[in-house]
């Protein structure tokens, strides 16, 4: 490490850690922050075919992916086609309870009893 | 996300341009007397958009074929979308109508039935892999291939597409692919050759007799995590399209599994019913054979439809056959009591090499029987002969279980909460013995569910490392894995949700060495569309 010189606040912070021998409490956040086009988590199940990697708390970034359509066979999207999805539900991170289906007669097909 | 959006306003403006022309164009709803109720209720719902361009043939409507549940989510995007009022009973004739005259016929279901069943887990259907990168990333390739429609109504439904859902064209790697030139000029004939308007199967299918499903029934059926079950069912019909059936069908257990379904059938063979089944309310989702003498399916819990039970009903006047055997494998040195399911059986009962059995009753679906196995009894697959009938591989004898399988191998649950139930994942057994055949050759024997004790594992190393075991939730002792609380969960790292990258275990003790089967859970989040079909 005498070689490099960190040049910001977190390679500053790896390296005391390095120099006190605490490199191993340092660790990569596996989970991602955000969506984007070219590192896209995926809904389910992540790129690696596990659930380590995907955006979490999904709801941390849920209305991110409802604005603009991001999901649109999984979340609402209310960009175009359930626009008052989210309406009165500010915050998804405490909101998420009552965020509603939207496929309201799935059971369409059958007799009513 | 903003700016990725704005760029493709241009291509949505313009296909709303087309939507809005389609409706602008549209004739005054005609009406006749004479016509049947489901015709009727298109021209008084759907003509004022949809052209009556000449008698009962609608501009986009009559260029297209569906499934009951495809009609329901068409009927729905436009209620929902444009505003169409309907009631419950309007809705109901329009879905029949359009069911019994724009379907699809028996043979065009088949490959994508799993998706009208609704049955968890099943790996979509395989078809050329650009139709992945095109539809299957958003939904599945079975809602695709339960359409059948003119090119160019396959080319509108792109357009739709693109106007509804712009951020599609980041979805379809736009930064790599001409995407949309694949999308406007080579799909839409390819669809159509897929999976065509005009066919032989529908042409021939319209003009068949549909036949009547009123009479009585034998039944057997799956249910994962509780066995097999089986009796009988009567069936009488109640109007041209629907039926009230009766069951008195119980587990091998003993446990009761009566109950009854009132049924509405759409293009003659596509029945759907709202049953009590072992005091539970069930939607049944079956097909009936282009014959009438067989009803296959799935039924399911109305608010959990992951959760449910293969069914097979034949009609007990069909010609004789043996259709179970329950327990479907007898291990040596032992007395069992063993029910065979099946249609006028009569005469003398073998169950082949190293087995005694007799008969202690005649029942309306089949016989019970004590069958002993000698100890020395050779593992393997018998026939059974009943009389004049036989039947291959559905008895076995073994020694001793070689290997546990559990399926399905690789299953998906969900998390839950608020207004969302969880869906669960329900796994089961089938235990196998190997036997050494021709040459050498060891065969696996299928001897049916075996019983075990479930535990859950860590998949890999992170999920070890993120304690998914202790958070994504639990299974019962039948197999039915429960979802925790969705929600992010604060006694995780970062807040995570409760999922989970699992093994579930099954181990089964026969002597003194445990076997175990193992399979892949993801447990993931909640979705909120769950349309009929994926």
């Amino acid at each position: 490490m005498s070689g490099m010189k960190p040049i910001n606040e977190k390679a500053g912070l790896l390296l005391e850690a390095a120099e006190s021998g605490q490199l191993e409490e340092v660790s990569a956040m596996e989970t991602v922050a955000g969506c984007a086009t070219t590192f896209d988590p995926g809904w389910e199940v992540d790129p690696f075919g596990g659930v380590a990697s995907l955006c979490q708390p999904m709801e941390a970034d849920l209305y991110g992916c409802s604005d603009p359509c991001w999901w649109p066979a999984q979340v609402p999207d209310t960009m175009n086609t359930y626009p008052s999805w989210q309406e009165g539900k500010p915050s998804a991170q405490h909101d998420w309870r009552e965020l509603d289906p939207v496929f309201p007669n799935t059971n369409a097909v059958f007799p009513k009893k | 996300m903003h700016r990725r959006v704005s760029s493709l306003i241009t291509d949505g403006v313009m296909v709303f341009a087309m939507l809005l022309g389609t409706c602008a164009a549209a004739s005054a709803a005609m009406s006749s007397a004479a016509a049947p109720a489901g015709l009727a209720a298109v021209r008084a719902n759907c003509s004022g958009c949809h052209r009556e361009v000449s008698p009962g043939h609608f501009d986009r409507i009559s260029e297209e074929r569906k499934t009951p549940e495809g009609w329901a989510m068409t009927i729905f995007r436009m209620r929902h979308l444009h505003g169409v009022k309907l009631t419950g009973k309007e809705q109901a004739t329009i879905i029949q109508y359009l069911s019994d005259v724009q379907g699809l016929a028996p043979s065009e279901t088949a490959p994508a039935r799993f998706a009208l069943e609704r049955r968890p887990n099943v790996p979509d259907l395989k078809l050329p892999y650009h139709l992945h990168e095109m539809c299957g990333r958003c939904h599945s390739l079975a809602r695709v291939a339960l359409q059948r429609r003119t090119a160019a109504e396959w080319l509108k439904l792109i357009n739709f597409h693109v106007g509804q859902f712009p951020t599609l064209e980041y979805q379809e790697g736009s930064r790599d692919i001409h995407w949309w030139k694949i999308a406007a000029t080579e799909l839409p004939g390819e669809l159509a050759k897929l999976f065509p308007f005009k066919s032989a199967a529908w042409r021939n299918w319209s003009a068949h007799p549909h036949p009547s499903l009123a009479g009585a029934w034998i039944v057997h059926g799956y249910t994962p995590g509780r066995g097999d079950y089986y009796g009988t069912a009567r069936i009488r019909r109640t109007a041209r399209h629907r039926y009230r059936a009766r069951y008195l069908l119980h587990y091998a257990s003993g446990a009761a599994l009566d109950g009854s379904s009132d049924a509405i059938v759409y293009t003659g063979f596509e029945w759907r019913g709202t049953a009590k089944l072992g005091g539970k309310r069930v939607h049944e989702v079956y097909f009936a054979s282009t014959d009438g003498m067989r009803i296959t399916g799935r039924w399911f819990l109305t608010h959990h439809s992951e959760i449910g039970g293969h069914w097979v009903a034949s009609r007990a006047t069909g010609a004789p056959q043996i259709i179970a055997a329950i327990p479907s494998a007898l291990k040596t040195g032992t007395t069992e009591r063993v029910v065979v399911v099946g249609i006028g059986l009569r005469g003398s009962v073998e169950l082949g090499p190293g087995t005694k059995c007799k008969v202690l009753e005649r029942t309306p679906y089949g016989l019970i029987l004590t069958a002993s196995v000698q100890s020395n009894a050779t593992p393997g697959y018998r026939t059974v002969r009943i009389g004049q009938v036989h039947s291959r591989n559905l008895l076995a004898v073994y020694r001793r279980v070689d290997r546990l399988k559990v399926e399905p191998s690789l299953a998906i649950a969900r998390l839950g909460g608020g207004t969302l139930a969880p869906v669960d994942a329900q796994f089961h057994v089938i235990g196998y013995t190997d036997v050494v055949g021709a040459g050498g050759k060891v065969i696996p024997v299928r001897l049916g569910a075996v019983p075990v004790t479930w535990s859950l594992e860590p998949f890999n190393a992170e999920a070890a490392r993120r304690g998914d075991v202790r958070f994504a939730g639990t299974l019962s002792p039948e197999g039915r894995f429960l979802p925790a609380q969705g929600g992010p969960d604060p006694k995780r790292q970062f807040s995570a949700d409760n999922t989970g990258d699992l093994f579930v275990v099954a181990s089964h003790r026969d002597g003194k060495t445990p076997i175990t089967g193992k399979a892949h859970l993801i447990v993931t989040v909640q979705r909120w569309i769950n349309p009929p079909i994926y």
